[in-house]
């Protein structure tokens, strides 16, 4: 009887764990990826190399116009110093390049596509909830999350280019793995897939930003390795406060 | 009732010093998907006598400890944009008519909370689960003390910082065997109730 009891208390004892312990979980992928060049990495005379005004960053929100988040700018604005391919970096509203100065220009426009699945949510919530949370570690929730990323870059002589990313990814979690943090790894992996992507599409172009360089007889060349600095896997939230920003 | 002038006076003594410490900030509350929430809610329950065979004028204190998380982002446009949470409740009832007994139960929840006015923040919210008392057998309209609470309310939060909330409300409570026992009339009752929340 008592043999009885204690199976029953161990096997109780092991649903529990595996309940809490599926229950508890989240995983992010990131589905789809568009436009992506194969990371690029080149040596340029760094002399050669031009200051760069990053002018506008437009995001929007499902087709609705929103503020930039300051994070993303810096994030943008870090990547894009990261690269080395520009030998200064000037941001609209703060420090300007001289006017007479010859620079590349920077527009980045940012199309963000949320789809919370709102429905499924609601109805797994009251199956959870009407099933007393059993059903917690088995029924999943869901968040998709897309960037679509344009990037125009105009020269000092008035040429442009244009670049396109667009990256895809979902979070799918459990309700007890539900965590404002999990979802703003997903936007933030997907934002990152996305900048890479336009930034290797740059490199891979990067003569077009470079002034004409002619070496001077007897003189070598300085030349620097110009590329992305892809991050730590453990992408930056969005939206997370300044302050808690990692130092880049 | 001093117990419950106590209860109340307090509530709204602690929520009117709260409150004006709010206004010196200006609250905007951000609950996203993941957002958590506990709460404590405390009211009094008014019995109503929907049917002739209805005849036990139950009154008591109420206290209902609550876990919330927040499921969705916000959903719908205009007015009725909003978001959904579920979650779980404990209900304690201290009968103190007609008899002193008590009553306590579990219910999971789910709630509509309506985000269009920003810090004030009504919500629809529904619940039901088990529920024992000691007060069903000595009163003609319940038996067994296991038995089911429903209730149905709505009320409204009001943001005092962007992770603290007060709570004023109404619910309607209904407490019933099921039919796993005879007689099932059920006990129906209003629970105005008053609470706070904090936001994680």
């Amino acid at each position: 009887m008592s043999q009885g009891v204690s199976q029953l208390l161990i096997a109780g004892v092991f649903a529990m764990s595996i309940g809490l312990g599926t229950g508890c979980s989240h995983q992010i992928e990131l589905t789809s990826l568009t436009n992506s060049a194969l990371p690029a990495s080149v040596v340029v005379p760094s002399d050669a190399r031009m200051p760069v005004l990053l002018e506008t960053i437009r995001v929007t929100h499902n087709g609705s116009s929103i503020a930039p988040p300051a994070i993303l700018e810096r994030q943008v604005l870090g990547a894009i110093e990261a690269t080395r391919l520009f030998s200064q970096h000037y941001q609209s509203g703060y420090t300007q390049p001289p006017k007479d100065q010859a620079r590349i220009t920077m527009r980045l426009s940012i199309d963000n596509l949320v789809e919370p699945h709102a429905g499924q949510a609601a109805w797994h919530g009251f199956l959870i909830g009407a099933s007393m949370f059993t059903l917690a570690p088995f029924l999943s929730l869901n968040y998709d999350y897309g960037a679509h990323m344009s990037l125009e870059i105009e020269r000092w002589d008035g040429q442009t280019r244009q670049y396109t990313a667009t990256s895809n990814g979902s979070a799918h979690y459990k309700l007890f793995g539900a965590n404002p943090e999990v979802i703003e790894q997903l936007k933030g992996q997907v934002t990152e897939a996305s900048l890479s992507s336009l930034l290797d599409q740059m490199i891979q172009d990067s003569t077009f930003y470079l002034a004409s360089h002619e070496q001077s007889p007897g003189n070598s060349i300085r030349t620097v390795s110009i590329g992305i600095r892809h991050s730590s896997p453990r992408a930056i939230p969005i939206s997370q406060p300044a302050s808690d920003a990692p130092a880049r | 009732m001093p117990f419950l002038a106590r209860l109340v006076t307090a509530l709204a003594i602690g929520a009117f010093m709260t409150t004006a410490a709010g206004y010196a900030a200006d609250v905007s509350p951000t609950i996203t998907v993941g957002t958590q929430e506990v709460g404590l809610t405390a009211g009094y329950m008014l019995s109503h006598q929907l049917t002739d065979g209805h005849t036990t004028r139950q009154h008591g204190v109420a206290f209902m400890p609550s876990w919330m998380m927040t499921i969705t982002d916000s959903v719908g446009d205009g007015w009725y944009r909003g978001q959904i949470s579920i979650g779980a409740e404990m209900v304690y009832i201290q009968f103190q008519e007609p008899y002193l007994t008590h009553g306590l139960g579990f219910t999971p929840k789910i709630k509509y909370t309506f985000v269009a006015l920003n810090r004030i923040r009504p919500y629809a919210e529904f619940a039901g689960g088990p529920f024992w008392t000691d007060l069903a057998g000595k009163i003609p309209e319940a038996s067994g003390e296991l038995n089911f609470v429903l209730t149905a309310g709505a009320g409204v939060s009001y943001f005092m910082t962007e992770r603290t909330a007060i709570n004023v409300g109404y619910r309607f409570h209904h407490i019933s065997n099921g039919g796993t026992s005879s007689p099932n009339l059920g006990l129906n009752a209003s629970l105005p109730f008053v609470g706070f929340s904090f936001f994680f």
